[in-house]
């Protein structure tokens, strides 16, 4: 019975949510339309908590991701600005990341800083520089190529549901995608095998001739790869970039990471399970939103949800 | 006259967990100024028998009675002030205090003033507890972690030790320790009977066993059986009562003669911590390596896996040369290890036992090196594992659910599982049961037969002597002499790990 609450607790939390928000708000709530909306309204989160997923399995993690999403729109954004094609100025925000992901990984696994030490001067670090490239300001406006904010405008048309015409989101596919490729990644190949092993017990993993240090490298740069993902997804979405656009992003895609983590065997993060961590944030801040809840209060919800499943799950964990 | 009141007596325990049996009507009584001690392989319950006794564990039924009084354990308070006192085997000791500190730990500190803790007091009260145990190489005001394992252990029975107990339950307590340091446990183990309190006293090493206690119970599939005085028993008679059969041998001969052909050699081999050390190893040879704790062993064995920096030397493979420059390299080239620490260094305990075993073989036990195949595994480590005796569910279950002897044979088979030319092993029979070593030797017979060479390093020198071809002693990082294990004496071995003059012919 407590392995059971410990096991489905959340799942059993989320259906409730399901049945409240299904039950105050029944003509817009369990709608198509609206849970289209949802899959969009959580695809940059999606992508940046799957790529925590990575870091999060080795018993690591990364405090920056917010900080690179950021980076990664602005440096988009400056460039497109400047006249640059929106494909060389995506791709170019992509290496930014990817850097900055692997400089976490040096300092993490070469230099041997505790990851949340390293992270955090990174976090602060990449943020500084999206204020000194950008010099403070938002970019918006016709700085911005219409194709570039017309991709998150996008979709795939599904027909119509109730009367109304419904598209699958260009941001939902490309979350699904990289969901997929992590989940590829994690449970199919041999790194992802190893990952989980350093994760379990580090020194056992590198007495069995796994390159830890390379692997944590590896690990870091693909964290930071998709959070300049997330942040060009999130830049694409409001068509502007400014510096402290991707600042929530960290605190949620840690907050799904753990909520994934109260629903598996031994507590390790797996990224199927983050899929439902972060569906469950989504879920929860547009149902609220629906109800006009204060952002606030929401605030306040949702870090008492977070506290709850993952209370939950330890302490039915075995005491002592 | 009438038998004395047991001190402790424990009669019909039974406990079962999600229905399998643990203890089925087991009993205990150990009586006052006893050694007595509790023996079993892994899982016949003792452990579950022990926390039951700490009042860790509730039993399904036990009839429980001190000093000829019934009472009931169902809190480690009460077990506190029924007088016993418990020192595991994991010890709960906190590395960043002073040796003091944690001697003090759970007590009031001596106090100037009602306020301010009397540190030159405390100091000196940790002393006195130490010099009970006859330790006078241990600075109080040292941080604990600075020590050894074995002093830390020492320090943690010196705290148990501060306030008298009737009855002392001691799990692997010589685990950690050197010679040395188990023998004044043992004088003060003998000193506490001496005054009238008893010890439990839990091991694996049968000779310890015989030399020290007084009594023995052992328990089989979660039933007891007493031993009766120990001076009316042999060792093997011992071995015959854990595990339910005749014993003939403690060690399996070797199947074939070592070949000529050398497998590893290492020539002028140094680390910081290790001075030049040359060896060669042939086909099918063991080469023990006895010395004290902490004479290069262990360094040794690192510089061959590749996972020290060599300030200087060589090393050939197979007669092509070998330079490791990490624990991948040289599993590649085919030399595997067991490391000291099976839980800390062995294995990832959250993880299957196939995932265990593959783990350094990942490259090859996929498809391309990339994509994972676990049913191919999970059979591969169906099989290894049926080979060597592997008692499990199946290869999916978690390392964390198996005993000390199976996780043992766990890390074993991840070992063999590259078939390697050579194999490094240190204390690969630390707290398992008599079976499972009888397993994991018919291992390292079935391996060198087929030509790998094996360096064995182990502080047990019965071991030692029946399993290598040689023992090279070390001393203070170096190898001081290579003998043939043949016909070789324990004390001679000793003489030899301390430096001493042996009585042996050379």
């Amino acid at each position: 019975m407590q392995l059971f609450i410990r096991r489905y607790g959340t799942l059993i939390g989320f259906v409730a949510i399901l049945v409240f928000f299904s039950a105050m708000l029944p003509g817009t709530f369990p709608t198509a339309k609206n849970w289209l909306n949802i899959t969009q309204q959580v695809s940059m989160l999606m992508v940046v908590a799957a790529g925590m997923t990575v870091v999060m399995v080795m018993g690591d993690f990364d405090l920056s991701v917010g900080s690179a999403a950021s980076l990664a729109g602005i440096v988009a954004a400056l460039m497109m600005a400047a006249g640059q094609p929106i494909w060389a100025s995506v791709a170019v925000a992509l290496l930014v990341g990817l850097l900055g992901g692997a400089f976490n990984g040096v300092m993490v696994s070469l230099v041997g800083i505790l990851p949340f030490i390293a992270t955090l001067a990174t976090m602060t670090m990449f943020s500084g520089l999206a204020f000194v490239v950008s010099g403070g300001k938002t970019i918006s406006g016709r700085a911005i190529p219409e194709d570039f904010g017309n991709f998150a405008r996008g979709g795939i048309p599904l027909g119509e549901w109730g009367g109304v015409a419904i598209s699958l989101p260009n941001l939902s596919i490309i979350a699904v995608v990289v969901v997929l490729a992590v989940w590829v990644l994690l449970e199919q190949t041999t790194y992802g095998r190893r990952l989980y092993a350093i994760g379990g017990n580090m020194e056992a993993a590198h007495l069995s001739g796994i390159a830890v240090k390379r692997l944590r490298l590896i690990a870091f740069s693909l964290t930071g790869l998709a959070a300049a993902a997330g942040g060009l997804m999130y830049a694409s979405r409001v068509a502007s970039a400014n510096p402290v656009q991707g600042s929530g992003l960290m605190l949620n895609a840690i907050a799904a990471v753990f909520l994934g983590t109260t629903m598996s065997r031994h507590g390790e993060p797996r990224i199927l399970a983050t899929v439902v961590g972060v569906i469950v944030l989504g879920v929860l801040d547009n149902g609220l939103t629906q109800m006009s809840v204060d952002s606030y209060v929401r605030q306040v919800l949702v870090g008492a949800l977070i506290l709850l499943a993952v209370a939950a799950s330890s302490v039915t964990q075995g005491r002592r | 006259m009438a038998p004395p009141v047991p001190l402790l007596s424990a009669t019909s325990v039974t406990k079962a967990y999600a229905g399998v049996p643990a203890l089925s009507g087991a009993s205990l009584v150990v009586a006052p100024g006893e050694i007595h001690a509790l023996m079993g392989e892994n899982g016949a319950g003792k452990s579950t028998l022990i926390k039951i006794l700490a009042g860790v564990v509730a039993p399904d039924t036990a009839e429980i009675a001190v000093n000829g009084e019934r009472v009931s354990i169902d809190s480690t308070k009460a077990a506190y002030r029924l007088g016993l006192r418990f020192i595991h085997q994991e010890f709960n000791v906190v590395p960043t205090l002073s040796v003091a500190e944690n001697i003090f730990m759970g007590r009031r500190y001596p106090r100037r003033a009602g306020l301010f803790v009397d540190w030159v007091k405390l100091n000196r009260e940790a002393q006195r507890a130490l010099d009970r145990l006859g330790i006078d190489h241990i600075n109080p005001s040292q941080n604990l972690g600075t020590l050894s394992l074995g002093d830390q252990m020492l320090v943690r029975i010196s705290a148990a030790l501060l306030d008298d107990a009737k009855l002392y339950v001691m799990d692997e307590p010589t685990a950690a320790l050197t010679r040395d340091e188990s023998e004044r446990l043992f004088r003060v183990l003998r000193e506490i009977r001496a005054s009238g309190s008893s010890v439990l006293y839990v091991s694996h090493r049968l000779d310890e066993i015989m030399a020290l206690c007084d009594k023995a119970t052992v328990l089989r599939d979660g039933r007891s059986i007493d031993s009766g005085s120990m001076a009316d028993i042999t060792h093997d008679d011992l071995v015959s009562m854990m595990i339910g059969r005749k014993v003939e041998e403690a060690y399996p001969k070797p199947q074939s003669q070592p070949r000529e052909a050398t497998v590893f050699a290492a020539s002028g081999l140094a680390t910081p911590g290790l001075k030049p050390v040359s060896l060669s190893l042939r086909e099918g040879e063991v080469l023990g390596i006895a010395g004290l704790s902490g004479s290069g062993q262990s360094e040794l064995i690192r510089a061959i896996f590749g996972d020290a920096k060599l300030t200087a030397g060589t090393m050939t493979l197979a007669g092509a040369p070998y330079t490791p420059s990490s624990p991948a390299a040289a599993w590649q080239s085919g030399v595997a290890y067991v490391p000291r620490e099976r839980r800390a260094e062995g294995l990832v305990m959250r993880r299957p036992i196939f995932e265990n075993i593959t783990l350094a073989h990942l490259t090859r036990q996929s498809r391309a090196g990339i994509w994972l195949t676990p049913n191919r595994e999970k059979r591969f480590a169906a099989e290894l594992g049926a080979n060597m005796r592997l008692k499990v569910v199946g290869p999916q279950q978690d390392v964390l659910e198996l005993s000390g002897g199976n996780q043992q044979k766990v890390v074993f088979a991840k070992a063999v599982a590259g078939n390697p030319r050579l194999l490094l092993l240190e204390e690969p029979t630390r707290g398992v049961d008599v079976g499972a070593k009888f397993d994991i030797y018919s291992i390292v017979r079935e391996l060198t037969a087929g030509g790998a060479a094996v360096i064995l390093v182990s502080s047990d020198l019965p071991e030692l002597i029946g399993i290598s071809t040689r023992i090279a002693v070390m001393r203070q990082g170096e190898i001081t002499t290579v003998v043939d294990a043949a016909g070789l004496r324990e004390d001679d071995l000793i003489n030899l790990c301390y430096g001493r003059p042996t009585g042996m012919v050379a």
